[in-house]
């Protein structure tokens, strides 16, 4: 019997990419609270989506004029630019509460709050107009978009829309187009450490995949090609019995803080392999509004000591190798998906890239930040891939706007459901999925 | 409500000076009258049910007429389109509309950084 061959020891090098971080508009250290209302961050998004319409106005319909909604004057075709605005019969109101009719209220649905008496209402400084026709559909439309419409004011006073213009997919900076190397970025969300339906072996797989301690030379290969890890937001869960508001006991103090050191532990190992960066979600200990500020390098002692370890708003921009990404943890789609309708979750997401904003419902029905001069969610770049996690399930489309604009949509499943996390090649960026298991079907 | 003098015009406090804005500009014949409270009037009026005057920044506010550089700052609170007024300084509300390419006056800049004017919008406190 032939003796068995041990390989010379192959070194594997892990590829690297360059990496820049382009946060700095989510984060509101800088930002003071002077009992401000929203009204200003309204104001802010129409000026600022208006002066972008009123550029575009001229290519879509020369011959038209603009005026503002008191300017309307009856059966005069005009372009008006504003800020829609959804009234939905649906929608939870805590003025219903005091309403003195007690009449039933009709069910809602469980999913989202859409009705067919639903009807879209256009706002400006001057004022506003309710929309008719047909050529809007209020269930593809939330509060909070800016968008440029032409019709004519109608008899009864409501403005006929003829036709739309959004403010379309943003300018995007070319990719070179010389070959580059097969590089991947791995997505996950959802982890939700510390609860009892994660599987603390599933995640420990991914890890060891990641760092390369798992599989054959070929899968090693494969492994030493991960440039980047993205974990987006619901990484841990607080057991929601800890926080009804009540004094906690000693024992259950740890409890508390068990999920937070156990996913430390994991991100240690995958921190002193790899650049890491973790986003902050709906459950995770960060704020509740959006822009969500970086979880705090307390809760992470083991890993913040690793420089590769960052900790980042949701939402989050930043550029590998010079390729844009921009994502969230999945608040912003989820509320789309509650107060309007697509035949997907990637159809929600070509509609925040095509109106330019990236949670339009924020601050209606979506916590916000009461900015004053600013609208950090205008997505002034487009991004070559847009990213959201904790998703039912994984999907990926290729977007083409009309100015040569190509974007990867990806949406990212909950890993705790799912097992499933998302590998981004960065050469084509094409995506594959990851998937984890520790139960063989019978 | 019927009293004994039904001259309308002396139920209600008349402006010492007409000034513009929002305020319609009062006629010349309206005089500086004194008030004069019908004896039994109970509600519109009284004294009683009705502050005298604006508290306004924690202090009585005894002065209805405002300086001309009030009015034009108060002007440059109302106009529509540097957008909300309330929740910020006057001067953030003029670098803002500043940076957002609508060319506020340059005047108001000065009055602000310079003299000894209210750094709040006319709402503040108020509202």
């Amino acid at each position: 019997m032939e003796a068995m061959e041990i390989d010379a020891e192959k070194n594997l090098q892990r590829k690297q990419s360059t990496y820049l971080s382009l946060d700095e508009t989510f984060e509101i250290q800088k930002e003071t609270y002077r009992g401000q209302q929203y009204s200003q961050i309204y104001f802010a998004r129409l000026h600022l989506m208006r002066t972008l319409l009123y550029s575009l106005v001229p290519h879509w319909k020369s011959h038209l004029k603009v005026c503002t909604v008191l300017g309307l004057e009856e059966e005069k075709e005009c372009i008006i630019v504003g800020t829609l605005y959804k009234h939905m019969k649906l929608k939870p109101c805590i003025l219903d509460e005091y309403s003195k009719e007690r009449s039933a209220v009709p069910l809602v649905k469980p999913h989202n709050f859409l009705h067919l008496d639903d009807h879209l209402v256009l706002e400006d400084e001057s004022g506003r107009v309710k929309l008719g026709g047909d050529m809007l559909s209020p269930s593809s439309y939330v509060t909070g978009v800016v968008v440029a419409l032409h019709g004519k004011e109608t008899g009864s006073g409501d403005f006929l829309v003829l036709d739309v213009l959004e403010a379309g997919l943003p300018p995007q900076i070319e990719l070179p187009l010389q070959s580059r190397e097969d590089k991947y970025v791995v997505f996950v969300s959802g982890l939700n450490v510390g609860s009892s339906t994660s599987n603390p072996l599933q995640f420990q797989l991914l890890v060891d995949h990641i760092t390369g301690h798992l599989g054959d030379e070929k899968e090693q290969g494969i492994a030493s090609q991960i440039v980047h890890v993205v974990i987006a937001g619901n990484s841990v869960e607080i057991p929601s019995g800890l926080l009804n508001g009540q004094n906690l006991a000693s024992k259950d103090q740890s409890r508390l803080s068990e999920p937070v050191k156990e996913l430390d532990i994991l991100l240690s190992q995958i921190a002193a392999g790899v650049p890491l960066d973790i986003m902050p979600g709906p459950n995770d200990p960060a704020n509740f509004s959006l822009p969500q500020q970086p979880l705090h390098r307390c809760l992470f002692p083991g890993s913040a000591a690793y420089n590769t370890f960052r900790s980042c708003t949701n939402p989050h921009c930043f550029e590998l190798d010079n390729i844009r990404f921009l994502g969230t943890s999945g608040q912003n789609i989820d509320d789309l998906e509650k107060y309007s309708e697509a035949k997907d979750k990637l159809e929600f997401m070509e509609r925040t890239l095509k109106w330019r904003h990236l949670a339009p419902t924020a601050p209606n029905t979506l916590g916000c930040y009461p900015f004053t001069d600013r609208d950090p969610f205008l997505i002034e770049s487009c991004p070559h891939v847009y990213f959201v996690g904790n998703q039912d399930k994984y999907g990926t489309r290729e977007l083409r706007g009309s100015e040569g604009q190509l974007v990867r949509l990806l949406s990212i499943p909950k890993f705790c459901e799912t097992g499933v996390a998302v590998m981004l090649n960065m050469k084509s960026l094409e995506c594959h999925t990851l998937s984890f298991g520790t139960q063989f079907g019978s | 409500m019927e009293t004994a003098s039904s001259d309308m015009k002396n139920f209600y406090r008349q402006r010492k000076s007409s000034r513009g804005g929002i305020t319609k500009p009062s006629s010349k014949s309206t005089s500086k009258s004194k008030k004069k409270w019908p004896k039994n009037a109970a509600a519109i009026g009284s004294d009683i049910t009705q502050p005298r005057t604006l508290i306004s920044h924690g202090a009585p506010d005894l002065q209805d007429d405002y300086d001309k550089h009030e009015e034009v700052l108060r002007q440059f609170d109302m106009n529509m389109a540097y957008g909300p007024c309330l929740g910020m300084t006057r001067l953030a509300r003029w670098e803002r509309a500043q940076r957002l390419g609508l060319n506020p006056p340059e005047e108001i800049e000065c009055l602000l950084k310079g003299g000894k004017v209210n750094s709040d919008c006319l709402w503040d406190g108020r509202v």
